[in-house]
């Protein structure tokens, strides 16, 4: 057995020093804990950990197979994302202990705080005391014991799993139900309890999912969508606005569709570029001579992704998206060099392995995240919102919930997935870098942490991403896309990318941040000339979602909700999967994203650079009065490149 | 209907339209087929605006209908996932839907030059056809007794019956009285080019290939071996010969396809072989067409050359060699070799040759104008070594398709008509592709419906020669129409648009290089035109600022979002109001009326709904109307300075536009109003006063400005009126600074209502649906309404505020005068 002593060696040391240990299969002892946060983060070994005293934050967080006791108190999230293995707390746990739980056993032997279990998805949780409000919030899978009071709202949007109270039930939350438990369920309990020495022979109350709130009565009428010019044809009550009413007095609620924003907001197409467009020509060595290739990430001494171009594919998940499509986006990815990302809902084998370049997601609901995955990736991401949806949460209809995406998300087949608006255990900014560090801490400080924000309020967030030791930010647009989002939030929730750029760079320059991280910049970036506007703007690097998708045949209609994709990328019903040609497609994404190259390349040579952190908003004017005041550009509608500003091309 | 037939008429082209992308079924059809529009015109069920869109460029829609190779199927975008559209069997479905009497108005000739075709087949009647409607005088010369070129005597009954055939024709000839048809009058005996260069003003030779080539080994001349074209010829002439046992077919292309299953539908026959030179991945002919083939039960023997063909006793040995496959040569086919030592015989009574056509002609020959088996044409404008002398069709270029054969016959004409008009140097031909702009299906079922084929019904031994094939029935045809993709439409999304797709596309296509990169890049350099409608700001311009990681407010754990609405003392479950429905009919307005009670709102009018058990706001212009019924009172007029109340609790409030905005606020400050409703619509009273179209948002910022100076921010809640269409309209408004919403055109649509000059109308209207739609409606916009405030980080609709908001444009920050995204500050 090893012993570590807090007093003497940091956190980091200590982790670093007991994964040494267990990796030669010793036994652990913690003393002088000192409630440090993230103790035993990350460990997986089936060793025993012992802490003398009480432990901080996410203490086994991240753990598999290791069996960890606790003399005293835990802070919050003990065991979080737990795999497997056992976490013993002898005294009480603060909120949402056992969040995300994907298997093993947590046991409290006093009270737990708020939202215990939230998201969980397998494994049992054991309170010997009572609960605080919201036990099992958003559960999806698992079981939760609560021997004394349930606490308010017990199984709020529980989608899964069952919680049973042995105490007083003090009230239900929305969507949750009583319901009977069988024998061989009392029999189960009783003996998980006796192999923990728990002494309880009482009986239980078990709480369930009601089913009422996620099914959804009435289809939408309508299967394609107006051209949007029907909007821009001058009438107020256009056929658009009648038949998005009609729709709507069908269903009775909010519409639901696929893409970004639709309405015409200031956008690239409103900057130019100074160039002469009859100066490219197909002859151009500029990929010979112009650098193209980056690093991103090493902010805080990881090891960064390399792009062979600054261009990543945007987050998108194995969910929204179907597998084969996942993995032609990994493989074009890998042939163009440039960084693949899971997006929610976790890792697939496949596409970890046909990706060169992969950076792992992390959602609220935790949907398929695991230590494991954490280490195969080569960067992490901490999702916060999106373009097209900020600031609410996910959902997947129990139709997509095949057993396959269930089995890499953690969570039973079939049920209706929802997951919530924020993360469990960021509610600020102290909490996040926290996380963050958690998740350092987890996998050796040797991967980059990003953070993926749909454009709100820019300029203050990207100082707190800033403080918060983020290595690179993602930031997305509301002209961004999403496989699902109301109307209302796509058109109407977050700001254009142009404003999304300008008030991050503002935001930085404010605290003096340098350039010292990254930005990478989307939503709506088509090809490489919307990608040199965006580098002259200041982003560091472009992320493209939907042209990749188009490259690979998605033909715009925007259905992607629905599931029954024709083209068999948003989908996950095999039938319709099958009309996807993993190999076609993965060619066309790879060779789009070599026409990609070929413009950033050219473009950045006609406008006299070698290298493409050379652009500026000097390569830049404004085309529309509205670009001009949100990016602060010159307005000249009728620029016209003048000889001297140029260097022949080719 | 423009009487210039489209395909000649370069000016009809609309390709370069800004939402107008030809798609590639389009693009495919050498005659630019509007494929997309007559599939979803048949969609609708419009099948003679289908066929007008299918004849515009194709005067034989019956014979492509069944037999046209069809291009546009493997361009189809759908090929690449669940098979191609099946644009041809739809074709067939409209022609066979019309019935074969169908027929077009006719257009006279008006112009006194006369032309003379030679050669009533596909090319010669498509050119025909073009010159006609042009006003041109035609002579059409045809070799054979009847009309129709390859089409009729080239395809065997059983694909192509000569009733529709005959239907094309016919027509063209009702349609086109300018030409006069001499049949039995091939080209040297009576009818001499000499003759014709006098008597007409140009001459198009479109005689056509029909003399079937030999097969150029030992004995391929023998009484046992006959040739393709020769053989379907006589058998659609009416010939039905006993055949021997064993027919060997040679070739793999459509001729040959034909050739066997008409072998094999003669009597004698037992069995029929084809043996193709090449491989099964190489053979020419048209998948449909070999399935059939197989499906009838003819053999196929690939990788086979015929080396020589000796008599024996009664019947034939057809000598074989096996071939090998070596590399592509530079007709992408790929070349082949005999392999030495691997031959064999092939016994049977008949070799039929299918390996190629040739035209012939002696008179021509004597002009000069031949060029080997072919005439000498120029392509780029058809010219032959003759002056005024034209040429088209396989007599020209060589054998090829249908189709390929009727593009030739617009290209044609069109030099010809140039001719005609003394236009020396037309622009070069073009097919133009235009648009009828048909809708998109709206079916449900459109990315789910699986590809169906024709019924097949193959050989049937009782009628050897009937159809292979059925038509569709309605409900199929319906159900494939719904599978087009409508490559053509614009898309819904104004960033990612239909001609940002097709660049995305093409950047991703094997084939693009450099060149076709420079060439897309240029195009997407180009400087685009400003195109913000003119007229007021909208809500559209307005933006919600989403609680990211600043502001993650409050109580995160609650996704719902509180909307009860209290409009001084009035308690509603929703900031949303109904007005409108006063001249509506009268079963509508009492549904309306109970929905209004149901969801606990209330309704704003000068009249109440009949029945209505909810709160009434009355609009009055005159205080004396003032009803005591009502629970508040909205004077109109923004000067009067005495606001009416009937009883004791009765609210007092008024009607604010942006005329009468200032002393309207003044005077319900100084009167204590209860409440005051701004119209941004300036129109409140009126009916649908909603249609007056885009509010002046202004107000709403100007209206909290005023009261604020005032120091009276809370004395009264405002309700906006205006342009509300949506949950989200709401909230912006609620955000700046109104209490509730009032809607009206909304709510008629949601009733069921649809927009006429006079407002809104209910013709059809179910009044027992009128009440849950607009139930459902509210509830739509209610929870759109706390979505937005939930991003924002809120808990309730009416904690929204102006910090949560953005604009887009410089008008509606002036509008506003809230600050655009992006800036820190308004100047
Ligand atoms: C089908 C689909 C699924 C998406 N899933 C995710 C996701 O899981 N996580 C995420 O951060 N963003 C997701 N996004 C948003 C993209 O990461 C990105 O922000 C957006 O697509 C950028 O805009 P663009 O599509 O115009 O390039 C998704 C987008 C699409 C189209």
């Amino acid at each position: 057995m090893v012993t570590l002593d807090l007093a003497q060696i940091s956190v980091r040391d200590a982790n670093t020093a007991m994964r040494a240990a267990a990796a030669q299969g010793e036994d652990i002892e913690l003393v002088n804990p000192d409630a440090r946060h993230h103790l035993g983060v990350g460990l997986v070994a089936p060793v025993k950990v012992t802490i003398r005293g009480s432990a901080g934050y996410f203490c086994a967080g991240l753990s598999h197979g290791a069996r960890f006791e606790i003399d005293s108190n835990v802070g919050w999230g003990v065991g979080d994302s737990l795999y497997d293995g056992s976490v013993v707390v002898g005294g009480n746990a603060s909120a949402i202990a056992g969040v995300a739980l994907r298997g093993g056993e947590v046991v409290v032997k006093g009270n737990i705080g708020s939202r215990a279990g939230q998201v969980m998805k397998a494994g049992t949780l054991l309170c010997c005391g009572n609960a605080s409000f919201l036990a099992g919030y958003m559960m999806y899978g698992g079981r939760i014991i609560l021997l004394g009071d349930s606490g308010e709202r017990v199984g709020e949007d529980m989608s899964g799993g069952a919680i049973y109270v042995g105490g007083r039930v003090q009230s239900l939350g929305a969507d949750a139900k009583l319901a009977e438990i069988t024998p061989e369920e009392y029999a189960d309990i009783y003996a998980f309890l006796a192999k923990y020495g728990i002494a309880f022979e009482g009986g239980l109350q078990k709480i369930v999912n009601a089913g009422s709130k996620l099914r959804y009565g009435v289809n939408e009428p309508v299967s394609r969508p107006l051209s949007y010019t029907v909007a821009e044809e001058g009438t107020y009550w256009n056929a658009k606005v009648a038949e998005d009413i009609h729709a709507k007095a069908l269903i009775g609620r909010y519409r639901i569709r696929g893409y970004g924003a639709a309405k015409a907001a200031p956008h690239f197409n409103d900057i130019a570029l100074k160039i002469d467009p009859e100066r490219i020509h197909a002859a151009s060595d500029a990929l010979a001579t112009v650098n193209l290739k980056t690093t991103l990430g090493d902010r805080n001494g990881a090891k960064p992704l390399e792009l062979s171009m600054p261009v990543l594919i945007a987050p998108m998940s194995y969910g929204a998206l179907s597998k084969s499509t996942k993995i032609a986006l990994a493989r074009a990815s890998k042939l163009a060099g440039v960084v693949e990302n899971t997006g929610e809902g976790g890792m697939l084998p496949e596409q970890r392995a046909e990706a060169g370049q992969l950076i792992y997601q992390c959602l609220s609901g935790r949907l398929g995240w695991n230590i494991h995955d954490m280490l195969k990736a080569d960067g992490l991401e901490i999702y916060i919102s999106q373009g097209a949806k900020p600031g609410l949460g996910g959902q997947l209809m129990a139709k997509k919930v095949t057993k396959e995406l269930a089995a890499v998300r953690g969570i039973p087949e079939g049920i209706d997935l929802r997951s919530p608006s924020r993360h469990p255990d960021i509610m600020g900014a102290d909490d996040l870098v926290i996380k963050v560090e958690e998740f350092r801490e987890a996998t050796g400080y040797a991967k980059p942490i990003s953070i993926k924000m749909g454009a709100g309020r820019v300029r203050d967030d990207i100082k707190i991403a800033y403080k918060d030791g983020f290595d690179f930010v993602q930031l997305d647009g509301m002209q961004g896309s999403t496989g699902a989002a109301s109307t209302e939030v796509l058109e109407n929730m977050g700001i254009p990318t142009l404003a999304a750029i300008q008030e991050a760079l503002e935001g930085l320059r404010e605290i003096d941040a340098g350039d010292d991280m990254p930005i990478v910049l989307m939503g709506g970036v088509k090809d490489g000339v919307d990608a040199v506007k965006a580098l002259a703007l200041g982003a560091s690097a472009v992320a493209m979602g939907t042209a990749a998708l188009i490259a690979g045949g998605c033909i715009s209609c925007m259905q992607c909700h629905v599931g029954n994709c024709v083209v068999g990328i948003a989908t996950q019903d095999p039938e319709h999967e099958e009309r996807y040609k993993i190999d076609v497609q993965a060619k066309a994404i790879a060779r789009y994203l070599e026409a990609v190259r070929w413009q950033i390349a050219t473009l950045t040579k006609a406008l006299g650079h070698s290298d493409f952190r050379q652009l500026s908003r000097a390569d830049l004017v404004a085309l529309t009065p509205e670009a001009a005041a949100i990016t602060g550009l010159p307005y000249d509608p009728d620029y016209h490149p003048v000889e001297h500003v140029l260097t022949e091309v080719a | 209907m423009s009487c210039k037939p489209f395909s000649v008429d370069l000016s009809q082209d609309e390709s370069g339209l800004p939402h107008y992308q030809p798609p590639p079924c389009q693009v495919a059809c050498p005659i630019g087929t509007d494929v997309a529009s007559y599939v979803g015109l048949i969609w609708e069920g419009k099948t003679s605006e289908a066929l007008e869109a299918i004849t515009a460029t194709n005067p034989l829609s019956g014979v492509c209908g069944r037999v046209c190779d069809a291009p546009c199927e493997p361009a189809c975008r759908r090929a690449g996932a669940d098979g191609p559209v099946a644009i041809r069997a739809l074709k067939r479905h409209v022609l066979d839907a019309l019935g074969h009497d169908y027929r077009l108005p006719p257009v006279q000739p008006d112009k006194a030059k006369k032309v003379a075709i030679i050669g009533a087949g596909p090319a010669g009647l498509t050119a025909a056809q073009d010159i006609a409607l042009a006003g041109y005088h035609v002579d059409l010369y045809e070799a054979q007794s009847r009309p129709g070129g390859m089409a009729l005597w080239g395809i065997p009954d059983f694909r192509l019956p000569q009733k529709v055939v005959q239907d094309d024709i016919d027509r063209i000839f009702s349609r086109c009285p300018g030409i006069a048809l001499h049949l039995n009058s091939p080209l040297g005996d009576n009818v001499k080019l000499d003759d014709l260069s006098q008597s007409h003003d140009a001459v198009l030779l479109a005689i056509g290939a029909s003399a079937g080539k030999r097969l150029g080994v030992p004995g391929d001349d023998g009484a046992h071996v006959i040739d393709g074209v020769t053989f379907l010829n006589r058998v659609n002439g009416g010939e039905r010969p006993i055949l021997p046992k064993r027919v060997v077919v040679i070739g793999g292309g459509d001729v040959a396809m034909d050739a066997c299953r008409t072998a094999l539908r003669l009597p004698g026959v037992e069995k029929v072989i084809v043996a193709y030179r090449r491989g099964p991945e190489e053979i020419p002919a048209r998948a449909y067409e070999l399935h059939a083939a197989k499906a009838e039960g003819v053999e196929f023997l690939y990788n086979v050359a015929p080396v020589s063909i000796e008599e024996n006793k009664g019947g034939v040995a057809l000598k074989c060699r096996k071939t090998a496959l070596g590399a592509p040569g530079a007709d992408g086919r790929r070349a082949f070799s005999l392999v030495e030592g691997s031959d064999f015989d092939l016994a049977c009574g008949l070799v039929i040759a299918a390996v190629g056509q040739k035209a012939v002609s002696l008179e021509l020959a004597r002009h000069g104008l031949m060029d080997g088996d072919k005439i000498f044409t120029r392509s780029a404008d058809m010219g032959t070594r003759l002056p005024k002398v034209f040429a088209a069709g396989d007599a020209a270029f060589g054998s090829s398709t249908l189709v390929q054969a009727m593009f030739q016959g617009h290209k044609a004409a069109y030099y010809v008509l140039a001719a005609l008009e003394g236009i020396a140097h037309p622009a070069p031909y073009r097919t133009p592709y235009r648009t009828r702009n048909a809708p998109v299906a709206q079916d449900i079922l459109w990315e789910k419906l699986a590809p169906k084929e024709p019924p097949f019904l193959g050989l049937d031994k009782r009628d050897p020669f009937g159809d292979a094939e059925a038509d569709y029935d309605a409900r199929t045809a319906h159900e494939q129409a719904a599978r087009c993709y409508r490559c053509d439409t614009e898309t819904g999304s104004s960033d990612y648009t239909v001609k940002t797709r097709e660049s995305i596309f093409a950047l991703a296509r094997p084939e693009a290089g450099p060149t076709e990169i420079a060439a897309i890049t240029r195009t997407r350099l180009e400087k685009r035109p400003d195109l913000k409608p003119a007229g007021p700001a909208t809500f559209d311009e307005l933006v919600f600022l989403p609680a990211n990681l600043t502001r993650l407010v409050i109580d995160p754990y609650r996704e719902a979002c509180k909307s009860a609405t209290d409009l001084a003392g009035m308690k509603l479950a929703q900031p949303l109001l109904i007005a409108g429905f006063e001249d509506a009919p009268e079963a509508v307005a009492a549904a309306v009326a109970k929905t209004v009670a149901e969801t606990g709102t209330a309704y704003v009018g000068r009249r109440p709904l009949p029945g209505l058990s909810a709160p009434w706001l009355q609009i009055v212009s005159d205080p004396v109307a003032a009803d005591p019924a009502a629970a508040a009172i909205l004077l109109d007029v923004g000067e009067t300075t005495v606001l009416p109340r009937t009883r004791p609790g009765q609210l007092r409030g008024l009607i604010v536009t942006a005329a009468t905005l200032e002393k309207g606020i003044a005077c319900a400050l100084e009167q204590r109003a209860d409440l005051v409703v701004l119209d941004g619509s300036g129109a409140l009273g009126a009916a649908w006063a909603d249609l007056a179209g885009a509010p002046d948002l202004s107000i709403l910022p100007r209206a909290v400005e005023q009261m604020r100076a005032a120091r009276a921010e809370e004395a009264f809640p405002l309700i906006w009126f205006g342009g509300l269409r949506s949950g989200s309209d709401l909230a912006k408004m609620l955000a700046l600074g109104a209490s509730a919403g009032l809607v009206d055109v909304a709510a008629g649509l949601a009733a069921g209502g649809a927009i006429k000059p006079e407002g809104v109308d209910f013709t059809g209207v179910e009044a027992p649906e009128a009440g849950p739609r607009l139930a459902a409606y509210l509830k739509a916009a209610t929870s759109e309404c706390s979505m937005m405030a939930r991003c924002c980080g809120k808990t309730n609709v009416h904690n929204l505020e102006p910090e949560d908001l953005r604009t887009l444009s410089l008008r509606a920050q002036a509008a506003v005068g809230i600050v655009m995204a992006g800036r820190k500050k308004i100047a």
